[in-house]
């Protein structure tokens, strides 16, 4: 018998869509707003390159080598600070709808 | 024993604990890989987003299903992928310091890539590489940026108290397995290794101890309530006493090294038989 460990979230609770607009958040790690005010460490940013490329120190002022996650989205209040204090209103969030968090069956919607 | 003790510890030291053995940080474990051959495993990085197979994204998507079959079997994945990475006490990590050389001070990469802190120098730096892998640090300028800082044993451990002090939990990392390679200093959230414990049960394996309270000792100060990164340990209002789940509790010893009146003590965890061999 294998011993599990199951985190202790809810099962089947419908997370926020988030989405980044690459084109106008371009230098994330240099701006670091959204990355340092999410209380719940939603967003992840990490640079993008080939695995050539992977041996070269690149330079997080140029536009794009750096690029922004929102990683963590099971973690999303939709508290919205980040979207405040974007400076670029590069983020979108999606709140799920009432019709995708209701339960299939009634009265068992904690066995989802 | 945990797996690591039992595939890469040794009778004849530290009673078979993994990270006393110190064949495990021995040169001839680092393997050599010439320039152009790709990266495989934990040594692929955080960074890259190159790794095959299953990620936490899709342990995210079998949450939102309520799938908890498809999570266990993803999480199974998961874990079978992983190197290997220890919670380990201040006292153990002291004792690690003494077998492993050299050792280099590093900026941290996940707090890098989470909170996007920028450690550019010595006086910065949270993270600790270990063992001759750390010669070839030149190769990956973008990882080492800022440098190395190669320390001695006690500017080592002079350091790693301080970590400790600061409430950083410590975990042990191997690299290319049986060969010990990092010895991270970690917070939640910042922390991958952390979030993947707490978040998904993936990840660090619980140390070899769990720490208890001494009730008669405890005066209820509440410092080790702030200390505890795992939701192991809180402030028990009826008795007035600092109270520890067990269950919740890695034995990383932050508890034991910040109570100032030595009330709270580090028990071996073969010694509490329902967690003697529970790992995560």
């Amino acid at each position: 018998m294998t011993m599990i460990k199951l985190p202790d979230v809810i099962w089947g609770r419908p997370f926020p869509k988030i989405t980044i607009d690459q084109k106008k958040c371009t230098v994330p790690f240099l701006c670091k707003k959204c990355l340092q005010i999410c209380p719940t460490a939603v967003f992840h940013v990490a640079r993008v390159m080939s695995r050539e490329e992977r041996l070269k120190e690149i330079d997080p002022r140029v536009d794009g080598n750096y690029v922004l996650f929102a990683s963590r989205r099971d973690k999303c209040t939709v508290c919205n600070k980040c979207i405040e204090v974007c400076p670029v209103d590069a983020i979108k969030i999606e709140v799920p709808t009432a019709e995708h968090a209701k339960p299939e069956v009634k009265g068992k919607q904690w066995d989802a | 024993m945990c797996w690591l003790c039992d595939e890469f510890g040794d009778p004849q030291y530290g009673n078979g604990i993994w990270y006393l053995n110190p064949k495990n940080y021995a040169r001839n474990m680092y393997k050599l890989r010439l320039p152009g051959e790709g990266l495989k495993g934990a040594e692929a990085g955080l960074e890259t987003g190159a790794r095959a197979g299953p990620t936490t994204e899709d342990l995210i998507q079998a949450m939102e299903k309520g799938d908890q079959a498809g999570y266990i079997k993803i999480q199974g994945e998961l874990i079978t992928r992983e190197q290997g990475s220890q919670v380990i006490p201040l006292e153990d990590a002291d004792r690690v310091l003494e077998l492993c050389s050299p050792i280099g001070l590093i900026a941290c990469i996940c707090r890098k890539g989470v909170r996007a802190i920028d450690e550019r120098n010595e006086l910065e730096y949270t993270c600790m590489g270990m063992g001759p892998g750390m010669l070839k640090w030149e190769r990956w300028p973008e990882r080492y940026k800022g440098g190395v800082k190669f320390v001695n044993i006690d500017e080592a451990k002079e350091w790693n108290h301080e970590m400790d002090r600061r409430g950083f939990v410590h975990i042990l990392m191997l690299f290319g397995a049986p060969f010990i390679g990092g010895f991270c200093q970690c917070d939640y959230p910042d922390c991958i290794a952390l979030r993947g414990a707490i978040d998904f049960g993936i990840g660090p394996l619980k140390s070899h101890y769990i720490a208890e309270v001494d009730y008669d000792a405890c005066n209820s100060c509440g410092i080790c309530a702030e200390r505890c990164q795992w939701g192991a340990l809180k402030f028990e209002v009826t008795t007035g006493k600092a109270n520890i789940d067990p269950f919740k509790c890695f034995g990383c010893g932050l508890c034991e090294t910040g109570c100032p009146r030595g009330a709270i003590k580090l028990l071996p965890r073969k010694s509490v038989p329902a967690l003697a061999e529970v790992w995560r």
